[in-house]
């Protein structure tokens, strides 16, 4: 078993508490996939054991006949990828937000927010990141069924 | 500051607002310090005064399309973006390009992390106010520029990638430019390794400024050569080599002081590296096709492409249905997490330390916002280009 194995394993470990289910999307990654809930206990799990550095978090719409939407949290150390998985209904979703553990968390929670629409709670800053302040309430850019371009709807 | 009899017991606390027109600013960003006298307590962020939704725009281009759009994400390292893209694409359609293109894609690369880092030496210094070596700094960079016009046509976006390889070979005559520029670009790195470490009124500016600790480093986050120069040795070229790192060791430079003198020791050893895997390649360049075939509907997936950035980690997801056109494509830029993490770094530190805690991470707000610079019309230069090119470069020769 090579390096980058050896670390995703390490990382399934510290997250067996959690139950997820576990997929391999391609080498060097294992996708789990937790409840809603349990975001900021699996980040917990990574960060106290040292394992790896939060990367990016994705925003991933599945459009409205599904009605679902996924919330991607990244993890990296070295090659190894370790992604937490999240359905979230795509009107309302609500997470807790990760910033108790890692501060810089609050621009990738405010960009998923402002894009998507979902809300993370116990965040010290929920302002929009890139969105102007003029852009209307309640409309998420990236949400499939949201024009590209003016004049586009 | 005054001081009120009644505001002993609760010490006063001021915001001040910075930016989004600052002239401590290069690029559009807001920043809003709370202090309590000259700590500051609080810091936070605004960006996308220059956004322009390329991740909406991707999904309603064809994958190629998309080639050319991704390397306008960012006017310093094109490249490295669309090399992102590239790799992500060609792993979901199981390609893999041939040696030579590999090799030139790094080439570029290495290439385009001198620039770079000359670019971010010259904004650095100017903001230390040492301007002499903003000018020194800027007019070598023109080098590496001539170089990619010689090469690709272009100084920017040098649309060296396509899917599944590169498009432009490497003629006898221009290996020979390369050559000659980097052993100049070694001779200016000495120059300036030597400045940042020994002179004595830059070293005031950056000495013990803005110290973070590798702890803080690992845990927040922090990539590129800010993290390096706290001693994390992140680079994704050593831990998850791709294209032609795989046959090319690169050296981490590490430096251990953490403060912005080591950010600047840091980007300045990263030339010699690249000057040495430039050579390496040069001395080792495959024969053979520049392009694999690529097929116009890339298969269902999901991938993750990350790739080392001048400015750190480059992360790219791509989500295809099998469409000829993207699902999803998130990309976060190295700067969006050096930013967060130093705003988070800010707190409890002096006010005047916190221009330099910004500019030591080099931060890219048009990557950050993927934003479009627009020309007013009537915007006249006094001097024709050529007239600019020949003012900064002879004075070298």
């Amino acid at each position: 078993m090579n390096a980058v194995e050896t670390a995703l394993q390490t990382a399934l470990e510290h997250l067996a508490p959690l139950n997820g289910q576990v997929t391999t999307p391609e080498d060097g990654r294992r996708d789990v996939t937790i409840n809603a809930g349990d975001l900021l206990e699996g980040a917990r799990l990574l960060l106290d054991s040292g394992w790896g550095y939060l990367t990016a978090i994705t925003g991933l719409d599945h459009g409205e006949s599904e009605g679902v939407l996924e919330v991607l949290v990244h993890f990296c150390a070295g090659a190894a990828v370790l992604t937490l998985r999240i359905r979230l209904a795509r009107a309302g979703g609500e997470l807790a937000s990760l910033c108790v553990l890692i501060p810089a968390a609050s621009v990738f929670e405010r960009e998923i927010s402002e894009m998507f629409g979902v809300t993370f709670s116990g965040s010290p800053d929920t302002r929009r990141l890139f969105l102007p302040d003029e852009w209307p309430e309640g409309v998420y850019p990236l949400l499939k069924e949201s024009p590209a371009a003016a004049g586009e709807a | 500051m005054t001081t009120h009899p009644d505001s002993a017991a609760t010490p006063k606390r001021f915001t001040i607002p910075i930016g989004p027109q600052h002239p401590a600013l290069k690029e559009p960003g807001f920043f809003e310090f709370t202090v309590e006298g000259e700590t500051v307590i609080g810091a936070t962020l605004r960006l996308g005064y220059a956004h322009r939704g390329i991740e909406k725009a991707v999904v309603s281009r064809t994958w190629v399309q998309n080639l050319y759009l991704l390397e306008r994400v960012c006017g310093i390292c094109s490249h490295i973006h669309s090399l992102a893209y590239c790799l992500g694409v060609e792993k979901l359609a199981g390609v893999t390009p041939p040696p030579r293109a590999q090799a030139i894609r790094v080439l570029i690369a290495e290439l385009e992390r001198m620039h770079s880092h000359l670019l971010w030496l010259g904004v650095a210094a100017h903001d230390a106010g040492f301007e002499t070596l903003f000018m020194y700094s800027w007019r070598d960079r023109e080098t590496i520029l001539d170089l990619f016009e010689q090469i690709s046509g272009n100084r920017v976006n040098h649309s060296i990638n396509t899917l599944g390889g590169v498009k432009f070979d490497l003629t006898a005559e221009q290996i020979v430019s390369v050559l000659k520029a980097v052993e100049l670009m070694e001779e200016r790195a000495r120059y300036y390794l030597d400045l940042v470490r020994n002179d004595p009124m830059l070293g005031q500016r950056i000495r013990g400024i803005g110290t973070m600790s590798a702890a803080e480093a690992h845990r927040m986050g922090v990539v590129g050569p800010t993290a390096r120069a706290s001693g994390v040795g992140r680079d994704l070229r050593v831990e998850a080599p791709y294209a032609a790192y795989t046959a090319i060791p690169v050296v981490v430079m590490l430096e251990t002081d953490g403060d912005l003198q080591a950010r600047f020791i840091v980007r300045i050893r990263e030339m010699f590296e690249s000057c040495r895997i430039i050579r390496v390649l040069l001395d080792h360049l495959p024969e053979g096709d520049l392009q694999a075939r690529m097929p116009r509907r890339i298969p269902e997936g999901e991938t993750i492409a990350r790739v080392e950035a001048p400015r750190g980690e480059l992360f790219y997801f791509i989500k295809s249905n099998g469409a000829d056109m993207p699902e999803r494509i998130k990309l976060r830029t190295p700067t969006l997490c050096n930013l967060g993490s130093v705003l988070a770094l800010c707190i409890g530190r002096q006010l005047a330390d916190i221009p330099m805690l910004l500019i030591g991470t080099d931060p890219c707000f048009s990557c950050n916002d993927r934003a479009v610079v627009i020309h007013q019309a009537g915007n006249r230069e006094k001097w024709t280009w050529e007239q600019f090119r020949r003012y900064g470069n002879e004075a070298l020769r």
